[in-house]
Formats: C-alpha cells, sequence, structure tokens
C-alpha cells in the first residue's frame, strides 16, 4: 500500500529536518502561548509588577564597580583604621584592639582575673618581704602586710609538717610547686632570688630544689628531688644563700623516706658529703638520679641502723 | 504535498502518544528560560502593557502582541541543538508502526 510505503527510513534527512522545524515551531508557540496567560494572570491579580523597585531606590543599591572597594561600596580595610572610644576609660583605642583592652578595663574575662591574682600574690610577696626590712616608710603598707603575713603564717601553720598528706600530695605533684600558698602564682619555671626576703627564701629552699640555672638566673622551683640537679647543687645554693650551716631541708622534713628519723644533723652533713662525691651531671637521666636517691635513702637507713 | 502533511500529523499523533511531545515541551520551556528568553519577552510584555495601561490588558492582546516576537527570538535563541534531540526522539518509534 501507498501509506506502508512511507515509513521514516525512506524520508531523507532534510525533510526530516523540515518535520522537526515544524515541530519545534509548534512547540514555541505554545510555549508563548503559556506564557502569555501567566502573564495576563499575574496583571489581573496585580503581581506582575511586583519585582520592580522605583528607580531611586534601584541606583542606591546598584552594583559597585570601582577599584579598591566591593560591590557594595565598601572600602577593604576601613576598620583597621578606625577608633572607638572606650566606655570606661574614656579612651580612644584602635578597633582591632578594642575588645582586648576592654575586657582589661572592666576587669572582666578569664585573662584579667588571672593577671589580677598573679598582682595580688606579687604585691603579697613584696609586702611579705619588705615588712622584715627596716627601712618601710609607708605605715599603710606596714599594716596590710602585717596582716598578709599573720595570715600567711596561720596559713603554713595550718599544714602539720609530720601529717602523711603533706608528703603524699608532694609525692604527686613531682615537678610543680602547689602546696606552699605564696608561690602560687609562679608559673614559671623560676623564681628569681634577688626580690625575695631572707625569710622566704629559706622557706623556699625548704620546699623547692632552688638550684640556680645558669641562663636564666632563676631558681628552680622543682622538687627536692628534681632529677635535673644534684643534691650538690642543692646544698651549695643552701650554703650560698643562708650560710655555712645551711643544710638540706631532706634533713628536716620526712618526705619520701617515711623511716628516716633525723635528730643529728651534722652526720647528715658529713652524709650528704658522701653522696654528693658521686657528682652526677644534670644531663644525666632521670633514672640514674633516683638511683642514686634510692642509693642514698639505702645509705640513710643503713647509716641509721649503724648510729643505733 | 499531501503526503508530507500526513507524515507530519503521523508523527505528531506519535509523539503524543508516547508523551514524548510533553517532555519536549518541558524541555524546551526549560532551555528557553535558561538562555533568557522569558526575560526577555517579560520585558516586552512591560512595555506594552505600559502602553495599553494596566486595566485594560486582555488575552488576546496579549497573545496578538507576543507571540510573533516570541516565536522568531525563540528561533533564533536555539537552534540546533533542540532539533537534534527531537530527531532522535522522533527516530525512535518504529517507522512501520507510524502509519499502523
Amino acid at each position: 500500500m501507498k501509506m506502508e510505503e512511507m515509513s521514516l527510513s525512506g524520508l531523507d534527512n532534510s525533510k526530516l529536518e523540515a518535520i522537526a522545524q515544524e515541530i519545534y515551531a509548534d512547540l514555541v508557540e505554545d510555549s508563548c502561548l503559556g506564557f502569555c496567560f501567566e502573564v495576563h494572570r499575574a496583571v489581573k491579580c496585580g503581581y506582575f509588577f511586583l519585582d520592580d523597585t522605583d528607580p531611586d531606590s534601584m541606583k542606591d543599591f546598584e552594583i559597585v564597580d570601582q577599584p579598591g572597594l566591593d560591590i557594595f561600596g565598601q572600602v577593604f580595610n576601613q576598620w583597621k583604621s578606625k577608633e572607638c572610644v572606650c566606655p570606661n576609660c574614656s579612651r580612644s583605642i584602635a578597633a582591632s584592639r578594642f575588645a582586648p583592652h576592654l575586657e582589661k578595663c572592666l576587669g572582666m574575662g578569664r585573662n584579667s582575673s588571672r593577671i589580677a591574682n598573679r598582682r595580688i600574690a606579687n604585691s603579697n610577696n613584696m609586702n611579705k618581704s619588705e615588712s622584715d626590712q627596716e627601712d618601710n616608710d609607708d605605715i599603710n603598707d606596714n599594716d596590710w602586710s602585717y596582716g598578709s603575713e599573720k595570715k600567711a603564717k596561720k596559713r603554713k601553720s595550718d599544714k602539720n609538717p609530720n601529717s602523711p598528706r603533706r608528703s603524699k600530695s608532694l609525692k604527686h605533684k613531682n615537678g610543680e610547686l602547689s602546696n606552699s600558698d605564696p608561690f602560687k602564682y609562679n608559673n614559671s619555671t623560676g623564681i628569681s632570688y634577688e626580690t625575695l626576703g631572707p625569710e622566704e627564701l629559706r622557706s623556699l629552699l625548704t620546699t623547692q630544689c632552688g638550684v640556680i640555672s645558669e641562663h636564666t638566673k632563676k631558681m628552680c622551683t622543682r622538687s627536692l628531688r628534681c632529677p635535673q640537679h644534684t643534691d650538690e647543687q642543692r646544698r651549695t645554693v643552701r650554703i650560698y644563700f643562708l650560710g655555712p650551716s645551711a643544710v638540706l631541708p631532706e634533713v628536716e622534713s620526712s618526705l619520701d623516706n617515711d623511716s628516716f628519723d633525723m635528730t643529728d644533723s651534722q652526720a647528715l652533713i658529713s652524709r650528704l658529703q658522701w653522696d654528693g662525691s658521686s657528682d652526677l651531671s644534670p644531663s644525666d637521666s632521670g633514672s640514674s638520679k633516683t638511683s642514686e636517691n634510692q642509693g642514698w635513702g639505702l645509705g640513710t637507713n643503713s647509716s641509721e641502723s649503724r648510729k643505733t | 504535498m499531501n503526503k508530507d502533511a500526513q507524515m507530519r500529523a503521523a508523527i505528531n499523533q506519535k509523539l503524543i502518544e508516547t508523551g514524548e511531545r510533553e517532555r519536549l515541551k518541558e524541555l524546551l520551556r526549560a532551555k528557553l528560560i535558561e538562555c533568557g528568553w522569558k526575560d526577555q519577552l517579560k520585558a516586552h510584555c512591560k512595555e506594552v502593557i505600559k502602553e495599553k495601561g494596566l486595566e485594560h490588558v486582555t488575552v488576546d492582546d496579549l497573545v496578538a502582541e507576543i507571540t510573533p516576537k516570541g516565536r522568531e527570538t525563540g528561533f533564533a535563541m536555539l537552534p540546533r541543538l533542540v532539533l537534534s534531540s527531537r530527531t532522535q526522539a522522533i527516530l525512535l518509534p518504529q517507522p512501520s508502526r507510524l502509519l499502523g
């Protein structure tokens, strides 16, 4: 049949294209019609012109295309040079430094309270050391420091030197010193000994290593058995500060050796000399230090038994 | 020619039956929006409406004004790409069945 002969494969390409074009035209017309209906509905419902704004505000929000500005017209680092007036101290501060300044100024925030505590502890120390000196002109300071000294003394006496608790806490906190309150402020690893008075120095030397480091000129705040310094060094420091009769504080307190009961200091000094002559350098490993300490403990025990 | 008209009608019918025509229409609409044809036409509409006055616009007016322009620009916008995909769509149904 004629109709059957009309198959697509019989058509050549151009005719196919023509047919396709017509179909496309039909589709476009349909789309146009659909679009017209949409617009007409929008007009009649009143929302056709909604996305238009008046030309004035259009000009306000136009995209800015100038060098040095962003598309909103703002300058890049405008806030670097801006200055704000602090409501507390009425100074004009740079904008980028404003928040930290406000923190310090108002006295709120983590850092400022930490610094304040440190300052208080510092001034406590200063006042305590000054109260021992003869030439203290300010009476107010004298009164205040006396009160704090009393408080400090009371605080220290609260801790029984013979109680087991004390030795336990010292055992756990190996390198740090948190036992004695006056030194709580010390977050660094050393104390500069020039600022300390003799009383303070003595108390410090009874609880801390105290060996003066060569490069920082500060006293070591680690425990009395700190592995970085030898007992010989500690003894030297104590002799230097407190006179030739100074002894290592292990003499007076029972730290690790509970069985250690010292009565004769002279005998202990002789014992220390015997142990100090082993002369280990600070660069030795901690294990050698502990072995030395253990040896010392054993040595003292044996000598103790020898004595009795 | 009659044969071509018949051919066209047959093809159209086939397209509608398989739902291919709808698919093509959606595809075309998406493509027209993409290339900005609709926005162009909308701007033209706005002008027409401003001329005629907002209250008195009718569908016929709009259609009469906009369709010719739309057709022209539509043709200009999408030449070959759509055609080729459509020719594929047309060729998909088997030829012998077109006239069955």
